[in-house]
């Protein structure tokens, strides 16, 4: 089996990230799998790419625009 | 009101932070790589057009690395004469093969390197730069500046007068986003610029005397509540942090967010007599060409063409005013006063929550007060202590440049713990025939005023709207007011009665403050800390041996702790003679300490109390 490297884009660990930790993950080529080294998560880039759309449920005003920002 | 001032700063940095380790995954280590070299260079380029076409002027802070390359040189020349842009100095980016050969080191962080080194090599790069450009810079910086380093750099080169001397709570939260590998823990700053103290670049100069005879500028503006709670890299005025947060859509490549905090900013003039200030500083490694995490390199040259952008257009409507850090120093002595506070009345603009926030920093004491714990004091640092806390190789702190905390309620809990023990927080409890409510769990709102006495003396004043306590068959309305005399050294907390369902009713307050002391989430010692409580003809003493003690005397002038490893004494103050105070030691399982007042009080009533800090040498 050969060593593992970097993809085309150098995505993070989806789990990491939702508990505020930055890992860049790995690729492996023959399972085509991106994995993380610190934690158990293992994923496709389609499923890497799902995840990072869940990970955006916190913001929930991420997409709008504030014209007020105090409460008077 | 002013418009917002903006300080838009680029490096040529030869050898950015993340490219080796990223472009080069995979290669064995050569700083000295022409393609990186040149990559380098571009990036600068691109971002100094960005600035340029937008109508910006920027400090280009040279880089020691830069120093060596003559077309980052002339570029730096032929931009100061084009566009009016500084030529200044950084202390980031000291990598390069020229540094290396002479230090035989990795190191790259300014504020860690011994005394001894720091001397050498700023008065190596102060010396590179006159070689190349014939006269020595005005403004510099680093991630962290530590006030023995600030010191030495006035004393030789005293035509410095701004620095980038910290970044806001990059602490061990950003320690830890990085798997505990990136060691910039210098929690405890102000978040907006400041003349630092001689003693202690965190704590604010409070007089003359005192002045480090810098203007000090944070790096990046943050947003003040989602970086006190998450990784403070990815809430800041820099568009590559707000992706490297995800804070955007993926489909339409669009992030309001920035512009949200950008805006914020602004606002803020009302609380600062009409000035409001950003900073925006990306490092080339951010643009990289390789793209940088899930963002392309498309996506990060467009959020930041799109940052220029907008900052462009708030100076096309005459909203900003865009100067150079030499520039802005001038402006901000001119501008400040030494004992006038930063305020921040800050709302949630990207969780949905409407949580608010203050945030207050002066020569004395920094504080976050938070409404959605109906005004309880979350974070609380002395610099009244104004405490000499050397870092760097040689020293007690190598990596830990914090300014210490007494309330830290991500790293010490606040009113949520867990089993057994108390966070630490400064709020009050209201007790009514065995019930008690702690007001931390009444959500409102503040609004911001000031006051003028006679003197002429400014406090500044936030009112909460009244909240509703309810217990079994008694409602209470009570209203806080939280005042910030200006060189104070204190705050003065009231709680008025504003109604009861039953107008006879007595129920009683407790103000409390809960303490300790440290720079990180792990407890630190807290023996031979003295707490006390004076009355008239009577004193009690707890000298904190973790034996879980109390003691009270009525009509208490004060109840204090003083903390020799930080040399600060923090107490509550009352001048009701009614109240009776009371000091309480922790235990192992709960290493705090308690300071508090008990009161009984009817309607209409006000119980006023003081929390104050001194340095205790």
């Amino acid at each position: 089996m050969a060593q593992s490297g970097k993809g085309k884009l150098n995505y993070r660990c989806p789990s990491c990230f939702m508990r505020d930790l930055d890992i860049d993950m790995f690729y492996d080529k023959e399972k085509k799998e991106y994995y993380c080294l610190r934690c158990q998560y293992s994923g496709t880039e389609e499923d890497v790419l799902e995840k990072n759309e869940m990970i955006r449920f916190r913001y929930r005003d991420m997409m709008k625009r504030f014209d007020k920002f105090d409460f008077d | 009101m002013d418009k917002l001032i903006l300080n838009l700063i680029h490096r040529p940095e030869m050898v950015p932070e993340y490219a080796e380790k990223v472009t080069g995954h995979g290669k064995t280590e050569d700083i000295g790589r022409k393609a990186l070299l040149t990559e380098s260079l571009d990036i600068f380029k691109v971002q100094q057009e960005a600035a340029h076409k937008n109508g910006l002027k920027t400090t280009i802070q040279m880089t020691y690395a830069s120093l060596f390359n003559d077309e980052a040189v002339a570029l730096a020349k032929e931009h100061h004469e084009t566009y009016g842009d500084e030529i200044a100095l950084s202390l980031l980016g000291l990598p390069c093969k020229e540094f290396r050969d002479k230090y035989k080191t990795k190191d790259f962080c300014i504020w860690m390197f011994s005394m001894e080194d720091k001397k050498q090599i700023v008065n190596d790069v102060f010396e590179k730069f006159y070689e190349r450009f014939g006269f020595y810079p005005e403004s510099t910086g680093s991630y962290y500046m530590d006030a023995e380093l600030t010191n030495y750099i006035k004393e030789k080169y005293p035509m410095v007068k701004c620095a980038v001397a910290t970044c806001w709570e990059e602490g061990p939260k950003a320690y830890h986003t990085c798997n505990n590998s990136w060691y910039t823990l210098f929690d405890g700053g102000p978040w907006a610029p400041w003349i630092p103290s001689k003693q202690n670049t965190h704590a604010p100069a409070a007089n003359e005397a005192e002045d480090s005879g810098i203007v000090a500028i944070p790096h990046l503006s943050r947003d003040l509540i989602a970086c006190y709670d998450g990784n403070g890299s990815n809430f800041g005025t820099h568009p590559q942090n707000v992706l490297r947060g995800m804070i955007y859509d993926s489909k339409t490549w669009e992030y309001p967010y920035l512009y949200n905090l950008i805006d914020q900013y602004r606002d803020l003039a009302k609380y600062n007599n009409g000035y409001a200030y950003n900073m925006m500083f990306v490092g080339p490694g951010w643009m990289n060409k390789m793209g940088r995490w899930e963002a392309p390199y498309e996506l990060l040259k467009k959020s930041y063409e799109d940052g220029c952008a907008y900052y462009g257009q708030l100076k096309k409507e005459d909203k900003l005013m865009d100067l150079t850090m030499a520039e802005f120093a001038d402006y901000y002595r001119g501008k400040k006063r030494y004992t006038e506070p930063e305020c921040a009345l800050w709302r949630d603009i990207l969780y949905g929550s409407d949580k608010q926030v203050f945030w207050y920093c002066d020569p004395y004491l920094r504080a976050c007060v938070n409404m959605d714990q109906g005004g309880a004091i979350v974070d609380l640092r002395p610099y009244a202590a104004k405490l000499k806390w050397e870092v760097g190789i040689g020293t007690k702190h190598v990596q830990d440049a914090s300014y210490p905390f007494l309330i830290q309620e991500k790293y010490r809990a606040g009113y949520f713990t867990h089993y057994a023990g108390e966070g630490t927080v400064r709020s009050a409890k209201v007790c009514y025939n065995g019930e008690e409510v702690d007001l931390c769990l009444c959500r409102t709102k503040a609004h911001f005023s000031e006051e003028k006495d006679a003197e002429g003396k400014i406090t500044r004043i936030l009112t909460l709207d009244p909240v509703e306590i309810e217990f079994d068959g008694l409602t209470v309305k009570l209203q806080t007011k939280e005042y910030f005399e200006e060189g104070g050294s204190n705050i003065r907390i009231e709680r008025k009665i504003l109604e009861m369902s039953d107008p006879s009713a007595k129920v009683e307050i407790n103000e409390y403050i809960v303490a300790c002391y440290g720079t990180t989430e792990y407890p630190e010692d807290m023996s031979g800390i003295t707490l006390e409580a004076i009355g008239d003809g009577k004193k009690e003493s707890i000298v904190y041996e973790y034996k879980c003690r109390e003691a009270a005397v009525a009509g208490a002038k004060e109840v204090s702790a003083v903390i020799p490893a930080i040399e600060t004494k923090v107490s509550l103050t009352a001048k009701d003679t009614a109240a009776e105070g009371y000091i309480r030691e922790g235990y192992a399982f709960s290493p705090m300490f308690t300071l508090g007042y008990k009161k009984t009080m009817a309607d209409k009533e006000v119980f006023t109390t003081w929390l104050n800090l001194e340095k205790a040498n």
